[in-house]
């Protein structure tokens, strides 16, 4: 009897247990009912053949369409033979009045909420590359004197410590020398950031939201495509625009010229006279990241 | 949840290679035995007198508590916890540090039992083993939930997904953490299952497997430090004393949690515990509270006396940077507990009263908790590599969740020790089971090997 | 008994030393591809050097502009003032904020000889080739112009495609050349200071 009434509580404790269980585990609900089986056995971006890309890239669109009610072009355009992408800046007319970083808020269809945009402008005391005493919050009219502005975005390391600590490879260099993220195979472990010593990652504490009206269409898989909550992601420099040939959104809005975009494998192009005749620095050398992003000063 | 936690190794001293010779008596290792073992001990799980129902329906509870506020992390993502773009890890993989040094610090039982032929050690160092495989329970759980997508968890599988395996330091860790949590499932499995059939352990199938887990509790550690040490952009880590201090702290947290746990058992079980252990532990925390008090205060020095970039991290922790000094309290804390804890070690008096060397232990391992888990992780981040002061506190969601990870773990170790102590004191054997309502039989001797 | 850890440690310290290796030897860039014949970078011509805006918008709300030639091929200019202060009927209310140059410094005073600027060498110029005119103090910035690292190139980085680049005096107002301080579009604003800690839910 004593044995009988003792089982039976067990059992009662045992579905109790269950029960609270499902319960507790109830609001997972909503974060698998917006999750197919086929996104959830989406293979990496590398390992797509043709046709799966193909059919991977119109599935996309379809989708993104859907959500804003707006046709939505998804590209992915290879990496262009032979190009080697570079970026420099010159320190002497930047003014720091963040029309880059509002550029590349509304190219890149950034979360609106945190105002989240790839670049992050320091004001700098003029004489000194500390960044300890520069500051990324200034809201005064600029330039100020004595100061000057140091816009930082993804340096696209030739070695990339990003690259190099992900553990799934979700995140890697192109040939054309942009770091790029598989938003789709990203775990979300967030080492790359730690590793990073460019601040240049972002990671998505949420889902984006940007309203329907504001989305830009010009999408590309790899970069600006509206990312899934709980991935990283990182400045390309705009390869949706790059790779046909356009300049970088930050570059068309820079409203001083300071920055110049360009191949770094044509002798030709000024990117690379910059670099030839300018004495140009990249950041945190010592760390042998060594960037592709180079800044000068004229004078 | 309750499941045995020694179901996996054990297969290998059943199928895989002829059965170890039997040296005395006991049954012959089979499949049907295998699975009698597997279902008494899970009976044991079960079954208890009232503490242990209360203290595994509280532990039940908080599990259940943190399985909710995880839920909802990962609905809403992690903008429910107090990380940020600057600040991007936290309490969870500050929790996750700490419990990997628990899980290797737990190896200073077996390392006087094997390497120092400690007899009385010898009778314990299960518990320690069980300690282990808790631990990694513990990383395990705290990796996942700092997780943005917990259901791409399969793109890290070998062949499955893609595996940066050498590269990524976080590939080793998964490496050195499944591994090690195989050997200790191994170990303790195959030396209950073996007590289970009352015969005595053949030496080739643990012994080798000891050794393994000596060398490996180490690598565990080592690669958990290299995971943060190899970062050039974060002075506050890129120290080559990174590995070494984390080895020390390990066995520090591992040895005083070890303390108070015999202390505990020495209460709630009838398995006889000697006092040996304890005092051998209890020698081993003199040497290593000192130590990486010592290793603290290079560390400090190095930086604070040099000034420049890599100062700043250091006087963020321990004094405050441009008005924010979030850390500066539990640093201090921390520091007045390991200082206050090697100081009760050295007073003879520790020796005697078990009471004053458990305080002593709790002490040292709060300290370590604070200053191995956030004072570590948060002045990596702190300031930003842009040199931003962007500070973090844990949320309620991370509080949480944390708590039913920590929950989550002791089940774990409460399962594994009834199991192997119910085991040990003969309550389970091949030949019967004695629930534990009625009274303990009385403690047989262990087997000396 | 062979220990685990040393072939470990050993196999990390080589693994990672190879990868680390391979990865800071610098790589000289290939050459290009196809050598396509770069295409002139095209200046954009603003408005303002030849004509002037008003105030006034016609029937369909444009601008209306007025040639500089509509007056100074037909009305007999003042002699030169020697700053904007003495302009008392036309081009009132300039700034003038650009070194200690003199309205003749640029200017012709001469109004029938046409060409209404000059170089300091006396050679007349039309407005529309103020480049020349700015470029003969400003030769630094002449050459990165012209080597595409000054004014900003727009359209397109691929040489062999069209390109624009700004005017001096599309950014520059040629009186008062210094850029105008601008209040900067917003900082980015860290998540967690939009939410506060802890959290509740």
């Amino acid at each position: 009897m004593d044995k009988l009434k003792r089982r039976s509580l067990k059992v009662l404790g045992a579905s109790l247990g269950a029960g609270a269980f499902a319960v507790a585990m109830e609001p997972l609900r909503a974060f698998t009912a917006g999750l197919t089986l086929d996104q959830f056995l989406r293979s990496h971006f590398r390992e797509l053949d043709p046709e799966e890309l193909k059919d991977l890239l119109s599935r996309l669109e379809q989708e993104a369409s859907e959500k804003i009610g707006r046709p939505v072009t998804m590209r992915a355009d290879p990496p262009i033979e032979g190009v080697q992408f570079g970026y420099a800046l010159n320190l002497s007319v930047c003014v720091g009045c963040r029309k880059c970083a509002e550029a590349c808020h509304i190219e890149n269809n950034h979360d609106r909420a945190t105002n989240n945009s790839y670049i992050r402008v320091l004001e700098m005391d003029q004489g000194s590359l500390d960044l300890e005493r520069g500051n990324a919050d200034y809201d005064h009219p600029v330039p100020q004197p004595g100061k000057y502005y140091l816009p930082i975005q993804c340096q696209q390391c030739e070695n990339p410590p990003c690259v190099k600590v992900c553990p799934v490879e979700a995140t890697w260099k192109e040939p054309d020398g942009i770091v790029v993220v598989d938003y789709d195979w990203c775990i979300g472990c967030r080492y790359c950031e730690a590793a990073c010593p460019y601040h240049a990652r972002r990671f998505n504490w949420t889902a984006p939201v940007v309203p329907p009206a504001e989305v830009n269409t010009d999408q590309g898989y790899l970069s600006n495509r509206i990312r899934p909550q709980g991935v990283m992601e990182k400045c390309t420099f705009c390869l949706h625009r790059t790779r046909r040939g356009e300049m970088p959104a930050c570059l068309e809005a820079c409203p001083t010229g300071a920055r110049v975009f360009g191949d770094l494998a044509d002798e030709n192009s000024p990117i690379r006279w910059v670099l030839a005749n300018k004495r140009v620095f990249v950041l945190k050398e010592e760390l042998g990241t060594r960037p592709r992003f180079f800044y000068f000063f004229d004078k | 949840m309750s499941r045995s936690p020694s179901s996996a190794p054990p297969e290998s001293s059943t199928s895989s290679g002829p059965p170890p010779p039997s040296t005395r008596g006991g049954h012959q290792p089979d499949a049907p035995s295998y699975f009698l073992f597997l279902w008494r001990a899970f009976r044991t799980a079960f079954d208890g007198r009232w503490p242990y129902y209360a203290w595994m329906t509280l532990l039940t509870i908080c599990a259940l508590i943190g399985a909710n506020a995880w839920a909802h992390q990962v609905a809403d993502g992690l903008v429910r916890t107090g990380m940020s773009d600057h600040v991007s890890w936290g309490f969870y993989i500050a929790n996750f540090t700490f419990s990997v040094g628990l899980a290797a610090g737990a190896v200073m039982m077996v390392i006087p039992a094997y390497l120092y032929d400690d007899h009385e050690m010898h009778d314990v160092v299960i518990i320690g083993e069980m300690l282990a495989i808790a631990a990694i329970v513990w990383c395990l759980g705290f990796v996942i939930v700092d997780m943005g997508r917990p259901d791409r968890l399969w793109h890290m599988l070998p062949g499955l997904g893609r595996f940066n395996f050498p590269r990524s330091m976080l590939t080793w860790d998964v490496v050195v953490l499944s591994g090690y949590l195989v050997i200790n499932l191994h170990i303790t499995g195959y030396l209950l299952y073996m007590r289970f059939l009352g015969r005595r352990p053949a030496k080739r199938w643990y012994v080798p497997f000891v050794f393994v887990s000596i060398g490996w509790a180490v690598s565990v550690h080592a690669v958990t430090a290299f995971l943060y040490a190899g970062l050039g952009g974060r002075p506050f880590w890129n120290s080559a004393l990174l590995a070494p201090r984390f080895i020390v702290t390990a066995f520090v947290a591992g040895p005083a949690f070890i303390i108070v746990l015999l202390e505990v058992l020495r209460r709630v079980s009838s398995y006889r515990i000697g006092l040996g252990p304890t005092r051998t532990l209890h020698q081993i925390m003199k040497v290593t509270v000192a130590a990486n008090l010592f290793m603290f205060a290079s560390e400090v020095f190095t930086s604070l006396y040099a000034g420049g970039a890599h100062a700043s991290a250091v006087q963020y922790l321990l004094f405050g940077l441009h008005g924010k000094s979030g850390l500066v309290p539990w640093m201090w804390t921390a520091i007045v507990m390991n200082v206050a804890s090697i100081i009760i070690l050295l007073l003879p008096r520790s020796h005697q009263d078990g009471r004053l060397l458990a305080f002593a232990c709790v002490l040292a391992f709060i300290g370590v908790w604070i200053e191995k888990g956030m004072g570590l992780i948060v002045p990596g981040f702190v300031p930003s590599t842009l040199h931003e002061l962007v500070e973090y506190t844990p949320s309620w969601t991370e509080w949480r969740v944390s708590l039913g990870v920590a929950a989550a773990g002791l089940i774990v170790l409460t399962v594994a020790l009834k199991i192997a102590l119910a085991v040990l004191t003969g309550r389970v054997t091949i030949e019967g089971y004695v629930p534990s309502i009625r009274p303990p039989a009385p403690a047989r001797e262990v087997a000396a090997e | 008994m062979p220990h685990p850890t040393t072939r470990t440690l050993a196999w990390l310290a080589v693994a990672s030393s190879l990868v680390a290796c391979k990865e800071d030897v610098p790589q000289a860039w290939a050459a290009p591809a196809s050598a396509s014949q770069p295409l002139p970078i095209e200046v954009r011509q603003p408005l303002k050097l030849t004509s002037i805006e008003t105030h006034e918008r016609d029937s369909l709300g444009r601008p209306v502009r007025i040639a500089c030639t509509t007056c100074h091929s037909l009305k007999t200019t003042a002699p030169m003032p020697t700053s904007p202060a003495d302009l008392d009927e036309f081009h009132q209310g300039l700034t003038f904020r650009h070194g200690s140059l003199a309205c003749a410094s640029c200017h012709v005073a001469e109004p029938e000889s046409g060409p209404l600027l000059h170089l300091a060498d006396g050679q007349r110029l039309p407005t529309s080739q103020a480049l020349r005119l700015c470029a003969q103090c400003h030769g630094p910035q002449y050459r990165d112009f012209e080597k595409g690292a000054h004014g900003g190139l727009e359209g397109s980085w691929d040489d062999g495609a069209v390109r624009t680049k700004n005017h001096c005096v599309d950014c520059h107002d040629s009186h008062a050349p210094a850029i105008p301080k601008v209040i900067p579009a917003a900082p980015p604003r860290a998540r967690d200071s939009a939410e506060g800690t802890p959290d509740h839910g």
